[in-house]
């Protein structure tokens, strides 16, 4: 169930940023002792990483683009790659319209890719923050995010389509239990996120694009904990 | 009837103009509306994404630079080029408000009044008698709607119109008088 993946700061043809692509990905059906549900959710990193790092995002928020380019890389390479912890992407659409399908589509995409080639579907993560606009939401409509999953190696449109066609409903209605992990733990934007101990139980929460120094410092103290 | 209507605006108009321009009448008044113009923008901003901003400055006060960095451009890129325009508006227009304000609580004092307790109540609350509503009381009303959080641009606009009308309210605080209590 492992996925293989390359543990290097891979760059796509095309684009001018740099994109982490996590050494191993997997997927989980359990539902962690913090409360949140995995199953269908993408996961950076070992699955028995001591640290579990639950991230609220929507593909509609700059300040996660911000955290996605400037941060991500760095708890990559120093926290995931190494073993030490893992990510898990969460949905919280709040931006605009677009949130949710944006959400739906990003499940799709990981649902077809998850045992295949998951490294793809942080290319395709990242080409989606990269299509941002300057300003506003009128970016991300069926068009883009069809245009960005095409663009994708090992990524097929169709499949991605019959999901969104076939478990959109499904998919929205597993997103609440998580959200309200995030309500109970307070988050009230995005990127939110809760850094939990799974031996010790201890517990953190960030919310907002910190600096990398703030994340390496709050990992830290939950994992000692 | 339109006449006086037009005359009404022009006296608005020239009233609004030597409120804006009393903190250029003096280095010291520049400096003050530049430090309240500063706070308020920072305020504004900081407000923008609360929980984070306190977490940054919980963590180590000396990143209020990259909140404040990394928040306006995260205001620029939620609500354009107009939102941004708006709050530095918004702040510049407070800076003045405040200098101002100060000004009417120091000629206030000056022609009697024997401590700031005596002044402040009447300038927040009604203002001075030839002023009609106080700058002050303004600000607390109109930097409430500026920091509401749902989707601002139109609320700021309001709230600007708000300062506007009360800075023309108030014109140039050297000609204002308030009633010492």
């Amino acid at each position: 169930m492992f996925g293989s993946g390359v543990g290097y700061v891979a760059s796509q043809s095309g684009a001018s940023e740099q994109h982490y692509v996590p050494a191993t990905s997997h997927g989980s059906t359990e539902t962690t002792s913090f409360g949140v549900e995995l199953a269908g959710r993408p996961i950076a990193g070992e699955r028995d990483a001591v640290v579990d790092i639950y991230y609220w995002t929507d593909y509609l928020c700059p300040f996660c683009k911000k955290f996605e380019t400037e941060t991500f890389p760095d708890i990559g390479r120093h926290y995931l790659d190494t073993g030490d912890a893992r990510l898990v992407v969460l949905s919280y659409p709040n931006i605009g319209q677009y949130s949710t399908p944006a959400a739906v589509w990003g499940r799709c995409v990981w649902s077809q890719v998850a045992d295949s080639n998951p490294g793809a579907f942080w290319n395709w993560h990242s080409a989606v923050f990269d299509e941002q606009s300057e300003s506003g939401t009128d970016w991300a409509d069926d068009e883009t995010f069809t245009q960005v999953t095409e663009r994708t190696d090992d990524v097929d449109v169709s499949s991605v389509d019959t999901c969104r066609e076939e478990r959109e409903n499904a998919i929205r209605e597993s997103m609440d239990p998580n959200l309200d992990v995030a309500q109970e733990a307070r988050i009230r934007g995005t990127p939110g996120f809760v850094i939990y101990n799974r031996e010790s139980g201890a517990a953190g929460k960030l919310v907002g694009a910190h600096p990398y120094e703030n994340f390496a410092d709050a990992i830290d103290q939950v994992m000692e904990a | 009837m339109s006449e006086n209507r037009a005359s009404a605006s022009r006296d608005w108009a020239r009233s609004l103009r030597r409120a804006l321009v009393y903190p250029l009448t003096s280095d010291v008044r520049l400096l003050s509306a530049a430090v309240g113009t500063a706070l308020t923008y920072v305020v504004l901003v900081l407000s923008s994404f609360p929980q984070f901003s306190v977490q940054v400055l919980t963590n180590d006060p000396a990143d209020v630079v990259y909140a404040v960095s990394a928040l306006t451009r995260e205001v620029y890129l939620s609500t354009g080029a107009l939102g941004l325009t708006l709050v530095t508006g918004y702040a510049v227009l407070t800076g003045i408000a405040t200098t101002n304000a100060l000004a009417l609580v120091r000629r206030a004092r000056r022609r009697g009044a024997s401590t700031i307790v005596g002044v402040v109540p009447g300038v927040i609350a009604a203002g001075c008698a030839s002023c009609g509503a106080g700058v002050l009381g303004a600000l607390g009303f109109v930097g409430a709607m500026a920091a509401l959080p749902f989707d601002g641009n139109l609320l700021r606009v309001g709230g600007i119109v708000l300062l506007l009308f009360f800075l023309a309210r108030a014109g140039d605080p050297r000609t204002c008088s308030i009633d010492p209590t």
